[in-house]
């Protein structure tokens, strides 16, 4: 088991006041909150930094820690000394609240475990059943567009008989249906947490999210791809092949068509009632004046055309 | 595992818009039915029908009421400050979205 140092989590040192503590962690919990933060680790950073907040922000349990001594490194293998508790007086096994399950073995050993807060079913009223659960699963667009068979994994906390947290992983078969969009919900009755008794199993609810695709881009159920083309074919118009998640389309170019123009294929979209719509972006690639050929061509146009890209900035 | 479970393919069902009553968003998150109330008057979720019996919730009060009670439970936030913290964050993901669709990664 590894020593946790809980101030360094928190960035203070040991002798900061219990005002300074809540400051402190109100401050990061809100850096951290993976509902706000982008960090990427900021779910396993919101993890420490609540367990370390746990012990701190109680003098009795900050007593208890601090009694350990000052000369253990983090991550440094640890055993508690015979009797280092004595004295001390943890109220429900030392937990009070936070999100369980999710402290490490060390405030374990130390706290004692915090179980899986059982009192909250109780308090709800669903005695009997199991709760419902949720994750979140990444789906390719190709599959919401023709319906698709996908294998999901699953890591679910469970408690066992003896009352320990244990993370079960499973894998499920299930069904995407055709033009699920991203943000919805697919209920599966009976596989959320098992109930306790005679009770019913929980439900688990799905929230789709796309993987990110090579080539489109997703808002609702329209469907986007940016479009690289020359400028004559920009000018002058062209035709030109661009691929669908149907297969290949010829594209109209209009003539004067111009940077970041979207048209429109109806209904070519996600699948729906209504379904969505593909639309095309353009952007205009310029060649390159890298030879004589080309430069050529730059400067004969520079002479020859009468043009102002910039005729509302006056100068 | 056994082979049963590997053939085994689960159909769900799609939580349409505005399909969920009252009772199946609180058991879904695991909150009282009061608390769930609140957040319809401070309009954090606005449901559809008229009168509570007749409410129907969409999949994305799922989101915004778990993503609610984090911010209750590990921030202090008030319910006030929820629903600016919830419509800011909204925002920002659409933006991030449309940022995506023109090409900035």
């Amino acid at each position: 088991m590894q020593y946790k140092d809980y101030y360094k989590v928190m960035g203070l040192s040991r002798d900061t006041g219990q005002d300074e503590i809540k400051r402190a962690y109100r401050k990061l919990a809100r850096k951290y909150h993976p509902d706000v933060s982008k960090e990427k680790d900021a779910e396993a950073k919101f993890k420490e930094l609540g367990e370390a907040y746990e012990v701190l922000k109680d003098p009795e349990k900050r007593a208890a820690y601090d009694q350990l001594g000052a000369h253990w490194q983090a991550g440094q293998d640890f055993r508690p000394p015979p009797n280092w508790n004595e004295g001390f007086e943890f109220r429900g096994g030392g937990f009070t609240g936070g999100d369980a399950g999710a402290f490490s073995d060390f405030f374990e050993q130390l706290f004692g475990r915090a179980g899986f807060r059982p009192a909250e079913r109780e308090q709800y009223g669903f005695h009997a059943r199991g709760q419902d659960s949720h994750a979140k699963i990444h789906i390719d667009l190709e599959d919401s567009f023709h319906g698709a068979t996908r294998n999901i994994s699953l890591s679910t906390p469970e408690m066992n008989a003896q009352g320990q947290v244990q993370v079960k992983h499973r894998s499920l078969n299930i069904k995407i249906p055709k033009g699920i969009k991203a943000g919805q919900h697919i209920r599966l009755a009976g596989q959320g947490s098992p109930g306790s008794g005679k009770g019913q199993s929980g439900d688990l609810f799905l929230e789709i999210a796309f993987n990110n695709h090579p080539l489109y881009r997703v808002s609702e159920t329209d469907i986007y791809l940016e479009l690289p083309i020359a400028p004559w074919e920009a000018a002058l118009g062209a035709k030109i092949k661009v691929p669908t998640p149907e297969g290949d389309v010829d594209l109209k170019i209009p003539p004067n068509s111009r940077q970041g123009s979207k048209l429109r294929l109806t209904g070519r979209g996600l699948p729906a009632k209504t379904p969505g719509d593909f639309y095309v972006v353009l952007q205009i690639a310029l060649p390159p004046a890298n030879t004589e050929k080309a430069k050529a061509i730059y400067q004969k146009m520079r002479e020859e055309l009468d043009f102002n890209p910039r005729p509302t900035l006056g100068a | 595992m056994n082979s049963h479970d590997l053939l085994l393919v689960h159909t769900g069902t799609v939580i349409e818009e505005d399909s969920l009553t009252l009772g199946q968003l609180c058991r879904a998150c695991g909150v009282h039915a009061d608390w769930v109330i609140s957040l319809v008057e401070e309009s954090i979720i606005e449901p559809q029908g008229g009168e509570l019996r007749l409410w129907r919730f969409s999949g994305a009060s799922l989101v915004r009421v778990r993503s609610a009670l984090r911010l209750q439970r590990d921030l202090g936030v008030n319910l006030a400050g929820i629903a600016l913290a919830l419509d800011l964050m909204e925002e920002l993901e659409s933006l991030r979205a449309q940022m995506k669709i023109i090409g900035h990664n």
